[in-house]
């Protein structure tokens, strides 16, 4: 029976994801910080390894980027449930700006 | 202020043209570099093509307490407190990129922007000045801007208790807009 892995489409995502948040972080360090949700020092990793460490990095069973908000409310907001949909998309910002704030770090 | 050096100089332009670009007023420019009002002017000129607006910049906080106002001037404090707090951005360069953050999500709603520049200049000014804070809603448990001092027990943001008509006079536009084309497919 056929099993699928995901193995090429999880590798794909990772590196896609990895080659991104570098280059973000090489434009503008602090938007990016901002954008990715990772901690100052898997910023500065992610920021010094080279291509060939970020494709070992990418070969993973497991996806490296993770779902960034465990808020159930939130994520309604976002998909632009509530009264209509132009103010959900901006209340979920609102949220999301909050919570990243508040995040540790 | 005279500038010390021809690099810090340069530094000052480029950041005008960048202030200017992103549509600030004149007094915010000539607060936040330290180039003469000629030069400054002349950046204002090549930049957009006309000449700045005269005129005093408004300096009530009370345009930031009105529904559609206040969604969005939160929403740029939302980000300028990350700035601040965690990526440890001052001044400025705080602002600036809280903008470009702002604009980055009006523009992917298609909406317009409700805050310029300068009043978000203005607004981290009334913050610094303790004369607005950031009032946490009960309800979603967003931060939200209002005045200092008010009480913030029981505080409901106006996202959670929308007003009936909030958002209202959008729709009237997109209406419009609507009716428009479908006169101009009549016609």
């Amino acid at each position: 029976m056929d099993r699928p892995d995901y193995q090429a489409e999880i590798r794909e995502l990772n590196l896609a994801y990895l080659m991104l948040a570098q280059q973000m972080l090489r434009g503008d360090r602090a938007t990016a910080l901002f954008r990715l949700g990772i901690s100052d020092a898997l910023a500065d990793l992610i920021e010094s390894m080279s291509a060939a460490k970020l494709v070992r990095m990418a070969s993973s069973q497991m996806l490296l980027p993770c779902f960034r908000f465990d808020d159930a409310q939130l994520a309604r907001l976002m998909a632009g449930e509530g009264r209509d949909a132009v103010s959900a998309g901006l209340h979920a910002a609102i949220l999301a700006a909050g919570k990243a704030a508040e995040e540790a770090a | 202020m005279k500038n010390k050096t021809v690099i810090e100089e340069a530094e000052d332009v480029r950041r005008a043209v960048e202030m200017v670009q992103l549509g600030a007023r004149m007094q915010m420019l000539e607060v936040e570099t330290r180039l003469s009002r000629e030069k400054l002017l002349r950046i204002y000129k090549e930049v957009r093509g006309v000449s700045p607006p005269k005129g005093m910049l408004p300096f009530s906080t009370d345009w930031f307490m009105t529904w559609q106002p206040n969604v969005h001037s939160s929403l740029f404090m939302g980000f300028h407190r990350f700035f601040v707090e965690r990526a440890g951005v001052r001044g400025l360069d705080a602002i600036l990129k809280s903008y470009n953050l702002y604009l980055d999500h009006i523009e992917s709603s298609a909406m317009e922007p409700v805050l310029s520049l300068t009043r978000a200049w203005t607004l981290v000014r009334f913050f610094d000045a303790d004369l607005l804070q950031l009032s946490t809603c009960t309800c979603c448990g967003g931060r939200f801007v209002g005045h200092a001092h008010d009480p913030v027990q029981g505080y409901v943001c106006g996202l959670c208790n929308m007003p009936s008509r909030a958002g209202s006079s959008r729709k009237k536009a997109t209406r419009k807009a609507v009716s428009r084309t479908r006169v101009a497919v009549s016609a």
